[in-house]
């Protein structure tokens, strides 16, 4: 197959090229960031392309050129012989993407080293890139009790708008209570809790983005930042552990990090976060619903990348299986142009799926027990892309990566292989000659 | 049929198997096969002849179970053509020899040894013979897809073969090889149906058939238009042949005149040598001569586990440990021995049945037509070989080498050597 040839020339050509080139926005980590997105998704896309073509190749070309003729009348039974070429395709993916990743992780391994960092630069991508840190969210909170309230008073003063339906009200209140609770006037502190924080390393972060009401003249607002335990912070009583309390400036719409020394986590990891609106601000300050997060190193770099790659081999391993059914009924050119359509369909699935839903608003019954299922059938490749998890350095946890697995392997590519063998195990080898 | 006196099994036996070919809406368009009754002995060569396009291939398909008959039913050796157990008695060469073209010879028999399971050390005793028997032992090495057809169609019979086959299927044997392939494989089939093997073979050279096949059915449009015996079909009853040695003309003149007494026409001539005996004899000469050329290099040589007359796995496994040279000799065959070890052959309760009903004259009692045949091999291909493994044998046993061996390995090693096209 000369087409392995050409991929394989080609991602080791263009691999090294990446490493050099990927600068991103010119620190190490943006380059870093940088080269292990394209890195991986340029492999990944290489690798997801070959295994499409060489599963269907390897049957169609078999059946096309007979030599299956000599092949299916020796003791084989069909379904060995199917099950022979998924191995075979699946034995090259794993060669290929062990040869690949090796070659990505050894490449940021010494990029900083390579480049000589300085060494305020590599102790940010030690921080934000070289950990793989498990990211805590706040819940949005729940208030629909106030909401309720709300809207009963609205209904009792006759303030209720005419023309909007009570769905629509409802969901504008909800909205503003929302907003309300995320919104710090000046001097006023917002408090989060979060639970189970158990960092690996000497510090954790809190990640966060600032939205405001009116901009300030040089667009940097005040915060003063609180960390520690919850029971102090919110009652007042006496805390064991350290409490992290500072002033910072941070320019507005953009995310930034505070780093906190882990030694402020309480034992029982039940830790508050809080933030006031330092009066020398003339704003309100509002988070965004994405707003605020505590992250914290929970696993190394190489156990994440490690994870990614097994993430992009499932991808794989449904494709070949995808490839190997397609062939059993298609000829070459159709089934390759089945398996890509299919492949693109996957890789935007969630923008497949969301305009499907938009646009079946108005025919919802059809819609959910036809073209629902039929898309969500489908692999959702974007959703669980590996860049999305190492380029932010976030957590891709064994229990995600197995959830994905077994979604994707165990249940879609199994069932495929199925059908599969089940259509092999039935059709008539020979062409019809006469 | 004249043989149904015993409830023997068929090796392959169909039951109105019928294959229509239908286009797109589903209607019918032409029957390759049609309302096909065939029966084939265990060891018994059988022929399915027919002018192209009468349903020959379509009906090995639907035995071997790549194309599904529309209606009726293919039974081979007892069961159906898609089960393994099946398979790995049968051994099937295709119309064309359909090979994996990055792989070599040799890679290419292991890869078809390793599908039937054969250990190692009888996997590769086999494919050496096989090689060597194909004449393709100095090309080895060789990706097959450089090989030309001929080349290749001697690779897809020893692909057939490595399995020791209770049935051969062989589609159009002899396409593409040269008069010393084609009487190679001839003598092979002949050799194996010794055996007690069962051979299909279907073609449309009728001198091939002719020569090997001890029943054959013709097709036309899919439908037997007539099949019997060979011999019952062909020999013309009402004449008498009578060959001689170079006698003097007044013998002749006598002879002339006792046949005149009988009232019946005589023509005297020089009996003609066959071509196919001629050529054969020529290129065993340039042989002889150094001659070298490329490719594939005829031999008449039988690969040893397919003569040998015996068939455990245990003998064979020892002969492999043994030095090649001593390994044997073309062996006279001991049929009677081997018939309680394979599937059950006709022969001898033929005998007894012509024996006790004391007629011969029906049909032909088939061991004694088979010996006619065997002698009827060029005896130019026969001899040589038993003079060069005697003479290995010799040799070792003085410790000298004779100029014959000598002129043999030499052409060998420069036949490696040269790797031209074929």
């Amino acid at each position: 197959m000369k087409v392995a040839a050409v991929f394989l020339i080609l991602l080791l050509v263009l691999l090294p090229v990446l490493g050099f080139s990927a600068t991103g926005d010119g620190t190490l980590k943006g380059r870093l960031q940088t080269f292990v997105s394209y890195g991986l998704s340029l492999t990944s896309i290489l690798l997801c392309l070959l295994t499409i073509i060489i599963s269907i190749y390897s049957v169609t070309s078999d059946i096309e050129q007979r030599q299956i003729y000599t092949v299916i009348t020796k003791p084989i039974r069909r379904f060995q012989f199917l099950l022979g070429k998924l191995l075979g395709v699946v034995l090259l993916d794993v060669i290929l993407l062990s040869l690949f990743a090796a070659i990505i992780y050894t490449i940021t391994i010494y990029t900083p080293q390579f480049f000589n960092a300085t060494e305020t630069e590599c102790i940010q991508a030690n921080n934000e890139f070289f950990t793989a840190r498990a990211a805590l969210n706040v819940p949005a909170v729940d208030v629909s009790q106030e909401v309720k309230e709300r809207y009963e008073q609205l209904e009792r003063s006759r303030e209720l708008p005419e023309d909007i339906s009570y769905k629509e009200i409802i969901a504008g209140l909800t909205a503003q209570q929302q907003l309300a609770k995320r919104a710090a006037d000046v001097g006023q502190v917002l408090v989060w809790e979060f639970n189970n924080v158990q960092p690996l390393d000497q510090s954790m972060f809190i990640k966060f983005k600032y939205d405001v009401a009116v901009n300030p003249p040089d667009m940097q607002v005040y915060g003063r930042w609180f960390a520690g335990d919850y029971q102090y912070i919110r009652y007042g009583t006496e805390s064991k552990t350290p409490v992290y309390d500072r002033i910072h400036k941070h320019s507005v719409r953009n995310f930034h990090e505070i780093e906190i020394p882990a030694e402020v986590i309480p034992e029982h990891g039940h830790l508050a976060v809080a933030f006031q609106n330092a009066p020398l601000n003339n704003t309100v300050i509002i988070f965004p619903p994405d707003g605020i997060e505590v992250l914290y190193k929970s696993d190394t770099f190489t156990g994440n990348f490690i994870r990614a790659v097994l993430l992009i081999l499932s991808r794989l391993i449904f494709l070949a299986c995808l490839g190997i059914l397609a062939s059993t009924f298609l000829s070459f050119p159709v089934a390759i142009l089945l398996c890509l359509f299919l492949f693109a369909t996957a890789s935007f699935s969630g923008f497949v799926i969301e305009s499907f839903s938009y646009l079946s608003v108005n025919i919802g019954i059809i819609y959910s027990y036809t073209i629902k299922w039929i898309v969500q059938l489908l692999p959702q490749f974007d959703k669980y892309n590996p860049t999305k998890f190492l380029v932010p350095a976030r957590l891709l946890s064994w229990s995600l990566l197995a959830r994905c697995v077994a979604v994707m392997v165990c249940i879609k590519a199994f069932l495929l292989l199925l059908a599969a063998l089940v259509i092999f195990s039935y059709r008539e080898i020979a062409k019809i000659i006469v | 049929m004249s043989n149904n006196t015993t409830d023997m099994e068929y090796a392959v036996e169909t039951f109105s198997l019928t294959k229509i070919f239908s286009d797109w809406w589903g209607r019918a368009k032409v029957y390759a096969v049609d309302d096909l009754n065939l029966q084939v002995r265990y060891n018994e060569v059988f022929g399915l002849l027919g002018p192209n396009g009468s349903g020959k291939t379509t009906t090995l398909k639907m035995l071997l179970g790549l194309l599904h008959p529309t209606k009726g039913r293919a039974l081979i050796l007892g069961g159906d053509g898609t089960d393994s157990k099946i398979n790995s008695r049968i051994g099937f060469l295709p119309e064309e020899s359909y090979l994996y073209r990055y792989l070599n010879a040799r890679e290419t028999l292991d890869f078809y040894g390793r599908l039937f399971g054969l250990p190692t050390k009888l996997r590769k005793m086999r494919i050496e013979a096989l090689l060597d028997m194909v004449g393709l032992k100095a090309v080895a090495n060789r990706p097959v897809g450089t090989f030309s057809k001929g080349m290749a169609r001697r690779i897809g019979l020893a692909q057939a073969l490595i399995n020791d086959p209770d049935l051969l299927i062989l589609d159009e044997p002899t396409t593409g090889l040269d008069p010393i392939g084609t009487r190679q494989i001839k003598d092979l089939i002949l050799k194996l149906a010794e055996r007690g093997k069962t051979v299909l073979l279907c073609s449309h050279l009728l001198a091939d058939v002719e020569d090997v096949c001890d029943r054959i059915a013709i097709l036309y449009g899919g439908k037997i238009k007539n099949q019997g015996q060979v011999r019952d079909l062909l020999q013309q009853t009402n004449k008498r042949q009578i060959t001689t040695d170079a006698i003097s003309d007044i013998a002749i003149e006598k002879i002339k005149q006792l046949i005149q007494d009988e009232h019946a026409y005589c023509e005297v001539t020089s009996p003609m040598e066959k071509l196919e005996t001629f050529f054969i004899k020529t290129v065993a000469a340039a042989q002889q001569q150094l001659q070298t050329i490329s490719g594939a290099v005829s031999t008449t040589k039988i690969g040893d586990f397919l003569t040998r007359q015996t068939t455990s796995e245990d003998i064979l496994d020892k002969l492999v440990s043994a030095p090649v040279s001593q390994e044997s000799l073309p062996e006279s065959p001991i049929t009677e021995k081997v018939v309680p070890v394979e599937s059950p052959t006709p022969e001898p309760d033929e005998q007894l049945l012509s024996k006790l009903t004391g007629s011969a004259e029906p049909s032909e009692p088939e061991p004694v037509f088979r010996e006619e045949k065997v002698t009827t091999q060029p005896v130019e291909s026969e001899a040589p070989q038993v003079e060069q493994v005697n003479k290995s044998i010799l040799d070792q046993l003085t410790g000298r080498s004779t100029a014959q061996n000598e002129d043999e390995e030499q052409s060998n090693k420069s036949q490696a050597g040269d790797t031209g096209d074929g």
